[in-house]
């Protein structure tokens, strides 16, 4: 029986959403502070792969016989396209597969959550030897398809539709190192489950086929470079979510979807940029990260690589070289 | 700019307006009080379960409606009554007189609580619960689907009978309810003409305190700050004297006391059986009919749940044997691969309605259990046809028996027959329920619902359809989940049937039809 906080699956695809927007060499996610300039689309494919073999059950890490190594797959679609200059849209939809190596628990696939964000850039200018922006990004995500959420660790994702508030703020010097910090908050709708009646450790039973979700915070700090004449950009990043509210995983009790589920991780994340005379550009990305504190979640370590591919739709489409 | 701030601002209106329009979520039934639909005036000439008598419990004659210290406490409940603060207007609209369904309720959160599996320890053995120190890592109690339909038999037995003396003494005593005496007490609650001597409500706050403390000792302080509150309603609700409670409590605690004592003596204590036992059921089943179940957990479990819960002393049933079912199909024989092809077939396209049937009627760890789902639908007809607590203890202590009846030959056929679960006998096969740790053959949740369906079927007519459905539904479901046989579940379906037609010619017996 057990765990994994599958929302931070998504945050995870998302930090790998890398796209050159400029000659700066800037990327494009709901955390980072890159914007795409007006008519510039760039399309993302990412695979995913995350697993565990420990996790906590509250406070109490163990591993579990019954799972061995549980391991979650993702092929995720992505965009990001500029509006304006200074207002991105961007969205998401991941595929995944679960499965664990030992028990007898029948693993899970199918497409898990869409995700549509708006990214501003309401401040920026220069400060000192480099420049200063802040950057608010309101996204909602919800479920794409009827998964059971029910079912963790394979369930797909907890199934609630999510309205999140985001502010990045960034220092970048001008000769290419930065430093990016982000806080957000997530609110949650219930989600649905497949019977109607479940013990909430702590506060009861409850007659309903909802289940009140606690609300999520999250954060961010990141230290990243642009190297070989910026087409190397090299970030390492510290991040964490904490939810604010539900129950832990009593011992040896089977998880639900609104557990109080909290986790550090560090991440590392590598993205190499090949411009073409077109105006085209595609981008090589590859990133790690491990889970080094958690409550109520897998203590994973997760692997992605992929594409992205930058082109204009829209307005001038040269621009994007610059 | 400006268009920036001004999205930005409607979307954080937005966010907080999606959150605020979702309403609490409901954690018990909700009703209001009714006024019920007859009061059985004659409820105490039923036969009771164990009680060789109405009256085996005595209580005092109470002093009469005119003497000066019934007077005194009148007096007292008409000032308890008045004035009520929020607080002492939600626990009487909540507790509603006679608190049944809430104790019932109850019950069933606290079965949720306790149905947890022991933990494996570092080294990778298994601590069992020790009734002796529930305090113990893993509490006691574990309640499986065995030990919460016991709990829940013997909780509404003995409402059952302590209600049949209670209606005994109302009769007997015949005293007025204190709002017939003194007409200017303002009462909260729905007015009959039942005699308030003893209050069935602290008849019934009584016997709950009482067995429900017993099955669950670690909630002992839980249950009695539930029971004063629901004590003390009665008087906030201006509809039981004091008189009326202590002498109610008095006979349900009386009545209580008597059930525990069988209870002390029906053979649970020895269920859970040490090792060599449970494997010498093991070594008979292979040796009579060549096959045997194994726990596939890991690390595995030395002891299933319960093996000797067969041999616990049942309330309707003459004995298991009487409703033992035909042998399985052997594993490998035509009909066993049947079966088997069929669940495979279920688990490779399980469509999205069977995998929610699986889900509805999983109730599994931290749940009620399929006992306490059946008592959850008999209290949803019980507020439906607005049944006075005799009536309503009668429903379910009947349905309690026949679920428990089926509990107990359920699991004689399970650890007679030994019978392998589907990831034991099919290769390679997985589901998407947790595999229980007992054999297959009959499904529990089979069984605990054709009885439950069938006892409800008798006192409610009108809606056995829907009860057959709902009792095919849940054998059905757990085809679905993966974790049975259709033969586990037809034969459920059989075998608890016939433990809730025993039932049901003992209910035609006792003169409460």
């Amino acid at each position: 029986m057990n765990i994994k906080f599958l929302q931070l699956i998504r945050y995870l695809c998302f930090a790998s959403l890398l796209c050159l927007a400029s000659p700066k060499m800037t990327a494009q996610t709901p955390t980072d502070a890159i914007m795409m300039e007006k008519g510039q689309l760039c399309v993302a494919a990412i695979y995913g792969h995350d697993s565990w073999e420990e996790y906590w059950e509250g406070t109490y890490k163990r591993s579990n016989g019954n799972i061995g190594t549980f391991t979650r797959q993702s092929v995720s679609g992505m965009f990001s396209l500029g509006i304006t200059d200074r207002i991105n849209v961007l969205g998401a939809l991941p595929w995944m597969k679960t499965s664990a190596s030992a028990g007898y628990s029948k693993g899970v696939q199918g497409i898990q959550d869409w995700g549509v964000w708006v990214k501003a850039r309401s401040i920026d200018f220069k400060l000192g030897p480099g420049s200063l922006g802040f950057y608010p990004v309101l996204g909602l995500t919800g479920p794409a398809s009827n998964y059971l959420t029910d079912y963790l660790p394979f369930s797909l994702g907890l199934g609630a539709v999510e309205a999140s508030g985001r502010g990045i703020l960034i220092y970048e010097l001008d000769m290419g190192l930065y430093a990016r910090a982000h806080a957000a908050y997530h609110i949650r709708s219930n989600t649905t489950i497949e019977r109607d009646y479940y013990y909430i450790p702590g506060a009861g039973g409850v007659y309903s086929d909802k289940v009140d979700m606690p609300n999520v915070s999250s954060f961010g700090a990141t230290l990243g470079a642009l190297l070989l004449k910026n087409n190397l950009k090299v970030e390492a990043t510290y991040e964490g979510m904490n939810t604010l509210g539900g129950a832990d995983i009593r011992l040896h009790d089977m998880p639900f979807p609104s557990n109080n589920m909290d986790m550090t991780r560090a991440n590392f994340n590598l993205q190499y940029y090949i411009p073409f005379g077109n105006g085209h550009i595609l981008s090589v990305i590859a990133g790690g990260t491990q889970v080094l504190t958690g409550r109520n979640v897998g203590q994973s370590t997760a692997f992605m690589g992929g594409l992205t591919y930058q082109f204009g739709v829209f307005g001038n489409k040269n621009e994007a070289t610059n | 700019m400006k268009k920036l701030y001004l999205f930005g601002a409607l979307a954080v209106v937005a966010m907080a307006v999606f959150q605020a329009c979702e309403k609490d979520l409901p954690t018990n039934l909700e009703f209001s009080a009714y006024k019920y639909a007859n009061l059985d005036e004659n409820g105490g000439t039923w036969k009771p379960v164990l009680l060789d008598s109405a009256s085996l419990i005595g209580i005092p004659a109470p002093a009469d409606a005119s003497s000066a210290a019934y007077l005194a406490e009148l007096a007292d409940l008409k000032a308890a009554s008045s004035d009520l603060s929020a607080d002492q207007r939600k626990a009487v609209a909540y507790w509603s007189g006679d608190g049944l369904v809430r104790w019932n309720e109850v019950a069933r959160d606290l079965a949720a609580k306790y149905n947890l599996p022991p933990p494996p320890k570092p080294d990778g053995t298994y601590a069992a619960p020790d009734p002796a120190n529930p305090g113990n890592i893993p509490n006691f109690p574990f309640a499986h689907p065995p030990y919460a339909c016991r709990m829940f038999a013997y909780w509404s037995t003995a409402q059952f009978d302590a209600l049949i003396a209670a209606w005994h003494y109302k009769y007997a005593y015949n005293r007025p309810a204190a709002y017939k005496t003194d007409a200017s007490i303002s009462t909260h609650l729905p007015q009959n003409d039942l005699p308030g001597y003893p209050s069935d409500g602290a008849v019934v706050a009584a016997v709950s305190k009482r067995i429900l403390t017993a099955m669950f000792p670690l909630e002992k302080d839980y249950i009695a700050e539930l029971a004063e509150e629901h004590l003390n309603s009665l008087q906030w609700a201006g509809i039981s004297t004091e008189s009326d409670i202590v002498w109610g409590d008095s006979l349900g605690r009386g009545v209580a006391g008597k059930f525990l004592t069988r209870a002390g003596s029906d053979g649970m204590k020895a269920a859970q059986t040490p090792k060599p036992i449970s494997d010498s059921l093991r070594v008979a089943a292979k040796a009579r009919f060549g096959w045997q179940w194994d726990n596939l957990e890991s690390p595995v479990r030395p002891v299933g749940i319960a093996p000797f819960f067969g041999r616990v002393k049942p309330w309707c049933i003459p004995n298991v044997e009487a409703v033992r079912p035909p042998v399985p199909p052997a594993p490998g024989s035509a009909e066993f691969l049947k079966d088997a092809e069929e669940i495979k077939e279920i688990s490779k396209n399980l469509t999205q309605e069977q995998r929610k049937i699986a889900n509805f009627w999983s109730d599994g760890p931290s749940t009620y259990t399929p006992p306490g789902h059946w008592n959850r639908f008999a209290c949803d007809e019980i507020v439906n046809y607005k049944l006075n607590p005799l009536r309503a203890a009668r429903t379910l202590a009947y349905m309690n028996m026949a679920i428990m009846d089926a509990g107990i030959s359920c699991w004689d056929a399970k650890y007679y027959y030994h019978y392998a679960r589907p990831i034991q006998a099919v290769p390679g096969f997985k589901t998407i329920l947790g595999t229980p740790n007992f054999p297959s053959y009959t499904s529990g949740h089979s069984t605990f619902s054709a009885a439950a369906a069938t006892v409800l079927g008798h006192f409610f007519p009108a809606e056995a359809a829907k009860f057959d459905n709902w009792a095919k539904e849940a054998a059905e479901s757990r085809i679905y989940g993966g974790i049975h046989y259709r033969f586990d579940a037809d034969m459920g379906n059989e075998q608890g049937k016939a433990c809730g037609n025993y039932t049901i010619e003992v209910a035609k017996a006792d003169g409460g039809e």
